[in-house]
């Protein structure tokens, strides 16, 4: 059974598991090992490399085949030719010793018939039936030895050798001799036996050769110069051997190992080492019959095979090429293979590591680099299936910052940045490895504990947090304190589920920030009603503008001396189905806090515009429309299109349209500001200072600023009009709006002493509670069109 | 008792030479007839009859080494040898052939052995070859110049 079905750890190991066929595997844990290997991927180099040994396999096989058959050609070719030679050397020998036997027989016959052998010997010479004395030497010799008669210079004319004499006399048919040198010349004699008219020995006829007549049909093209062609004596030795031009008389060898076969069989053809020269033939050998010899033919076997060895050479020379080749050729393609291969690891490599990224940036935040929102859920989702099934306990810290919306505002984006990415290393820095710091997005955190002993470990844990928050920041070289307000929740007593986790973890920190900031709560069942209120709220204000709960009322503003309307601003209204109207100083905070106030500023703004255009259309008089601008709209990248597009869309007259900046954001950055400023000018509209005098602005930042009019909070007209101090700021500050632009307005008037204060320090501006209220369009209209016939008279203020 | 000899295998050297010799020196032979001190120089003799008055050398080396049996007309030729072992007859062959007496019989024994021919029939004596050539018009043969008289005339060797 393999043992990978039941380890207990193969979960772990295939999500851990390095190969990419971890999932594959899994659907196939009970199958062989074979089976694995051969869905093995085979790298194409692995094939190559076969196909090349293959290759080379089949071609170094087919030449030593071809080299084979050559041989076997070769060899079956010298036996064939060594046997046929024979057939013709055996014809010739054969023919021509039957004439020399006949030659002798003559003789006999002669003898016989004239009683004397020089007579006998004459007769035939005359007849001419004697074979030509150049080759042929014809004797006759008496019963003593004694030469009678001959045709040549016989060697029996001498007492040179008379073993013919011997053998001839003891026998009645042809005896061959041995070879004899004369000079430096062979003989050979052949005899027979004469008998004379009374049957005894009467003498020997012989027929002398040169033996080396027998080889001198040798031809080296058909036996080569290595071949051999040779008459051998029964007795062994040779009577003459030819190889090449080498001609050899006498020399004894052994007959019986030469001549096989002495049947009338076919003769065969043997390959062996002729021991008289040393030389390897095809050997054939055959008795003649009837004469007392026999031939010998032999073939060299190396002359035999050298062509077909030469041709092998040639086949393995050419297979040697063509394995270099091959493998050249291979090495290249396998080289070639490799880098192909290498780039589409890299690429493959690249590709994961891409993946790894994306994934890296699916679950973090990018600028903090912590886990995000939902990798966050996903390990809440974990812990809270081990806690509940190990009876575990871990706590959620919920944590925001307080007055992070300020600095974000007054001090940019990128220190907003700078103090989240601080405040992401703080947390780090102070809580445990195991610990989960997350961050929710804008200035949220979480921190999960994954494993508590208790509620007091966890205060501690909280407490130690709001600490390392509360040292001071240094963002663009200022020191800044930013506190930290924490809601805790305890698993699994505060919620059983992530969902309730996370919701009382944030109602416990808002309940943090209600109880002045700076402080860390538990959750705890009876908290939480406001701030679930505050959560209602902010769920009905995502869905406000869809709803079109959202309404503009006008306030118009009106010339102190003249009484008449100069202009509007307008003011925002929340109708909310359940809540009723809801105060703007309720949900505007809680629109900037979620970004919301960027979708209901622009709102504010295409509907002030249209409003505007209609009221123009209805015949209305030409007057200025003044909208609010929240600093996150301000300093919003798209604001120049926002404010274009509304005018453009409405076609309203640019220069109607007054955008109310407060003083504090103006003042705030003028390397930003002016050049947005600036922008809005070039559009045409005109730029009201909203709140003049509480922003805490030098003139010298303010004067450089394209301002058209000063608007000079109610704050200071509030005070007691009998309070000489509030008057001279207030003067103070009139005047100075009026050295920095052409108009000023005060606005939030509500009594009478105001009016006449004001009227009586020349300023030309007013609006607020004591002339008109903040009305509906439609009202507006009618109060409009209430001017256009009586215009107010000063006295009726 | 064995013993080996090489066979001298310069026909075609021999051959060679010679017909460069004719290329180079067209007179040379008649040179060599005339520079010899010997009076009685070998001549190619036919019968008076016959109307054969030259013969190049090459046709004569073919008809003694039986390469043919006609003369140059057509006619069928018999050529005559004397003795294996007169004067004349070597003469002739070192002469008119440019080959040695041990040469001619190495060409016969090859030809004999092999089944291709047979040797020219052989006269004992100058004389005999005379009478043998003159009486027979279709033969040819060799005679020394002293010998030579009406029943026979000298072919022009060529």
């Amino acid at each position: 059974m393999d043992p990978e079905i039941s380890s207990p750890d193969a979960t772990a190991r295939e999500v851990s598991g390095p190969t990419p066929v971890a999932g594959h595997e899994e659907s196939s844990h009970g199958r062989s090992r074979l089976y694995r290997l051969l869905h093995h991927p085979v790298r194409p180099i692995a094939l190559l490399v076969l196909a090349a040994f293959l290759a080379l396999a089949v071609l170094w096989t087919a030449t030593w085949n071809l080299g084979r058959v050559e041989h076997e050609n070769a060899r079956e070719t010298a036996e064939t030719t060594s046997r046929e030679l024979l057939d013709t050397y055996e014809a010739q020998v054969f023919r021509v010793l039957q004439q020399m036997d006949q030659t002798l027989r003559s003789v006999q016959y002669a003898v016989q018939l004239r009683g004397d052998g020089r007579t006998a010997f004459d007769d035939l010479n005359d007849r001419d039936l004697l074979p030509p004395d150049l080759i042929f030497v014809v004797s006759v010799t008496d019963h003593d030895g004694n030469l009678v008669a001959t045709n040549g210079a016989s060697l029996l004319a001498g007492d040179a050798d008379d073993d013919i004499l011997d053998l001839a006399r003891e026998s009645h048919s042809l005896v061959v001799g041995q070879p004899v040198a004369v000079g430096d010349e062979w003989r050979l004699p052949v005899g027979r036996r004469l008998t004379a008219p009374d049957g005894s020995f009467g003498g020997v006829a012989t027929v002398e050769v040169d033996p080396t007549f027998f080889v001198s049909g040798y031809e080296v093209s058909r036996l080569g110069r290595d071949g051999v062609v040779g008459i051998l004596g029964q007795d062994g030795v040779f009577r003459a051997r030819r190889s090449g031009d080498d001609v050899t008389v006498g020399g004894r060898t052994d007959y019986e190992s030469v001549v096989t076969e002495q049947g009338f069989g076919d003769t065969r053809t043997v390959l062996s080492t002729n021991e008289w020269d040393g030389v390897r033939r095809y050997t054939s050998a055959r008795e003649l019959y009837g004469f007392p010899v026999a031939v010998v033919v032999g073939i060299s076997e190396n002359e035999a095979l050298a062509p077909a060895d030469d041709r092998t050479s040639t086949y393995v020379a050419r297979a040697g090429m063509a394995s270099l080749l091959l493998i050249l050729i291979a090495g290249v393609l396998a080289w070639m293979s490799w880098k192909l291969d290498r780039v589409r690891r890299r690429e493959g490599e690249a590709q994961v590591a891409h993946a790894r990224r994306v994934e890296h940036l699916a679950y973090h935040d990018s600028l903090t680099g912590l886990p995000n929102r939902s990798f966050l859920g996903r390990l809440l989702e974990d812990r809270v299936r081990l806690a509940g099934r190990y009876g575990q306990q871990f706590a959620v810290l919920f944590l925001d910052l307080d007055g992070f919306k300020q600095i974000n505002d007054t001090l940019g984006h990128d220190a907003g940045d700078d103090l989240l990415r601080e405040v992401a290393e703080r947390l780090e820095a102070t809580l445990r490895d195991s610990d989960v710091v997350a961050r929710m997005g804008g200035d949220e955190f979480v921190v999960l504990l994954p494993t508590i002993a208790n509620a007091d470990q966890v205060a501690s844990v909280a407490q130690k947090v709001i600490d390392s928050l509360a040292q001071p920041f240094v963002l663009l070289g200022e020191q800044f304190t930013v506190t930290a307000s924490v809601g805790v929740s305890l698993y699994p007593q505060d919620g059983a589920d992530v969902q309730a986790l996370m919701k009382n973890a944030d109602i416990a920190m808002y309940e943090a920030k209600e109880a002045g900031k700076k402080a860390f709560r538990f959750f705890s069942q009876w908290m939480g009603s406001e701030s679930r209120e505050r959560l209602d709220l902010e769920v009905s204000l995502r869905q406000a503008l869809v709803r079109q709960e959202f309404e503009l009322h006008y306030q118009a503003r009106r010339d102190l001396d003249s009484g008449r309307i100069t202009g509007m601003e307008a003011l925002l209204r929340w109708e909310h189905p359940r809540l009723g109207t809801v105060k703007p100083a309720k949900f505007l905070p809680l629109a900037e806090e979620t970004g919301l106030i960027l979708p209901i500023g622009k709102w504010v703004l295409r509907t002030a515009c249209r409003q505007n255009v209609a009221w123009l259309a209805d015949g209305l008089p030409r007057l200025s429309v003044a909208v609010n601008l929240s600093a996150a709209q301000f300093f919003d990248p798209d604001l120049l299109d926002v404010v274009a597009s509304a005018l453009e869309d409405s076609d309203m007259d640019p220069e109607l349209l007054e955008l109310e900046i407060c003083e504090s954001i103006l003042a705030r950055d003028t390397f930003k500001t002016v050049p947005i400023l600036e922008d809005l000018k070039r559009l045409g509209t005109r730029i009201t200072v909203d709140n003049f005098g509480t922003g805490y602005s030098s003139l010298t930042v303010l004067r450089g600023l394209p301002l058209d009019t000063i608007k000079i909070d109610r704050l200071f007209l509030r005070a007691d009009a009998g309070n000489a101090m509030a008057h001279e700021v207030t003067d103070a500050l009139v005047a100075m709006g009026r050295s920095l632009s052409s108009s000023v307005v005060v606005h939030g008037v509500e009594t009478r002493e105001q009016v006449d204060y004001l009227r009586s320090h020349a300023c030309h501006q007013v609006q607020g509670f004591f002339f008109d209220r903040p009305s509906r369009a439609t009202d507006i209209a009618v109060l409009l069109r209430g001017e256009l016939v009586t215009a107010p008279s000063q006295e009726s203020f | 008792m064995a013993a080996t000899t090489r066979i001298p295998s310069r026909f075609r050297r021999l051959a060679a030479a010679f017909a460069l010799a004719l290329i180079l020196m067209p007179d040379s032979s008649a040179q060599a007839v005339q520079t010899s001190s010997v009076a009685d120089t070998v001549v190619v003799v036919v019968s008076s009859d016959s109307p054969v008055t030259e013969i190049t050398r090459l046709h004569l080396a073919d008809l003694y080494l039986g390469r043919t049996t006609r003369f140059p007309n057509g006619e069928p030729a018999e050529v005559i040898d004397q003795g294996t072992t007169s004067a004349p007859r070597a003469d002739f062959y070192e002469r008119y052939l440019g080959r040695s007496p041990a040469e001619i019989k190495a060409h016969w024994s090859r030809l004999i052995f092999t089944g291709r021919g047979r040797p020219p029939r052989d006269v004992v004596s100058g004389e005999d070859m005379r009478r043998l050539v003159a009486e027979n018009p279709g033969t040819i043969g060799y005679i020394e110049r002293s010998l030579v008289d009406g029943s026979v005339h000298i072919v022009r060797v060529e």
